[in-house]
């Protein structure tokens, strides 16, 4: 029931933001599915894998692979899904707390949430870095083999 | 050593845009800039803008494009035996993510660089594009309210926590859309919201129209913290963008600490 909820609210979010991004027509549903498929990816991977940062590569990976393959067919920057998907992993909540933490003056709670939240964002950077790198060597293998042939 | 080489697309071969005059060079180079100052604004990343100038620029004749492009600023300079050497830059303050206008701006970059189009075409195709259309007022009530409501249910609050995180969104789409038209400091603007943010949170939990005061907060900081900006600060930074990484990364931190703050003075305030 959690991850029912979760899913149903992660895509709802995603939605929010889309729409407060300006995102119009036929990409607005695909582009809130996406919050929808990043935090499945995460629930998911939590079934043979404990670290949180590890999973929030997994998701990202699979988001950003969404959202390439969603950008080509629909000829739009990718930045539009990849940026609504990323919404229920960003790490707002604990970018929040670890503030919260510097505000009250609790060092060690600080220091601690601090390097949790750097590394959920890092996590996520890496996932979508990756993937895109994999994507453009993968397309640019064709031109390649052409130009070589020549 | 192998002679360096622009890659395959970047060489102009078409010559659809003759740039004999330096004087068309000037005026061409400015309204690519039009283009790239509106990308960055609309939350293109730097790479995209860079992408699209060199390629816009190479459409309009230039033999080689320099393009450097930070958050806040763009520099280019295109050379050609035609026209000599032509440099600009742009200041860019400011801006909202529109990918709507991302959307656009990207086809139009696309478009002038598939086929000719005289200068007065892409004026009046980005002057359309600055009057495409936005969500108006009651509908960004509705966002703030549905984001607001959402994420209080994604960390755990109950019904009546999310009707409270979304009427209090409501309240603070109200407070925001009046500091911009004062056009108040970002980071006071932040504050501002939170506070007023935090005090209804707070306020509503002490009425008993709700329970949890912090899964309440949490919908409404979702939509005042830079959660993206962060996550793209640390893209730019491992792209090799570094200062506008760097900037990003700054600015988000700030803006959490002052979101931080004004929740933290508020609940202080209910003890």
């Amino acid at each position: 029931m959690t991850a029912f909820i979760q899913l149903l609210t992660a895509f709802l979010g995603s939605l929010g933001f889309a729409l407060l991004f300006n995102v119009r027509g036929t990409r607005l549903l695909p582009a809130a599915f996406g919050g929808l498929l990043s935090w499945g990816v995460y629930l998911l991977a939590g079934a043979f894998l404990q670290s949180d940062p590890l999973r929030y590569l997994i998701a990202s990976a699979a988001f950003t692979l969404y959202a390439e393959i969603l950008a080509r067919l629909m000829k739009t920057p990718a930045t539009l899904f990849l940026v609504s998907a990323a919404i229920p992993l960003v790490p707002g909540g604990s970018l929040y707390r670890t503030m919260e933490y510097a505000i009250r003056g609790d060092g060690q709670a600080f220091g601690s949430s601090g390097l949790a939240t750097l590394l959920l964002a890092v996590a996520i950077a890496a996932g979508i870095l990756l993937t895109m790198a994999v994507l453009n060597m993968v397309s640019t293998l064709p031109r390649l083999r052409r130009q070589s042939s020549k | 050593m192998e002679k360096h080489q622009l890659p395959e697309a970047l060489t102009n071969t078409s010559g659809y845009y003759p740039l004999e005059t330096r004087e068309n060079a000037e005026m061409d180079l400015a309204l690519a800039l039009d283009i790239g100052e509106r990308m960055l604004r609309v939350g293109a990343e730097i790479g995209r803008v860079e992408d699209s100038l060199r390629r816009i620029c190479t459409a309009f004749g230039a033999e080689r494009v320099d393009v450097f492009t930070i958050t806040s600023s763009i520099v280019v300079t295109m050379m050609s035996p035609a026209f000599g050497c032509v440099t600009q830059t742009r200041r860019v303050q400011g801006g909202v993510s529109d990918f709507y206008r991302l959307h656009l701006l990207n086809a139009l970059s696309r478009t002038i660089c598939a086929a000719p189009m005289t200068r007065a075409e892409i004026a009046a195709e980005i002057d359309r594009i600055d009057h495409a259309p936005v969500y108006g007022f009651a509908a960004q009530l509705g966002i703030y309210a549905l984001i607001s409501a959402a994420f209080s249910l994604f960390f755990g609050g109950v019904w009546q926590d999310a009707a409270a995180a979304a009427v209090i969104g409501v309240v603070l789409c109200i407070v925001q859309g009046v500091l911009r038209r004062l056009r108040t400091n970002p980071f006071l603007q932040s504050l501002l919201c939170s506070f007023a943010g935090g005090l209804l949170a707070s306020g509503s939990v002490a009425l008993g129209l709700a329970l949890h005061a912090d899964l309440i907060a949490i919908g409404n900081v979702m939509l005042l913290i830079p959660g993206i900006a962060l996550t793209n600060a640390i893209r730019d930074l491992f792209s090799g963008d570094l200062v506008s990484g760097l900037l990003r990364f700054a600015e988000a931190l700030m803006l959490a600490a002052t979101v931080a703050l004004g929740f933290v003075l508020a609940a202080r305030l209910f003890g």
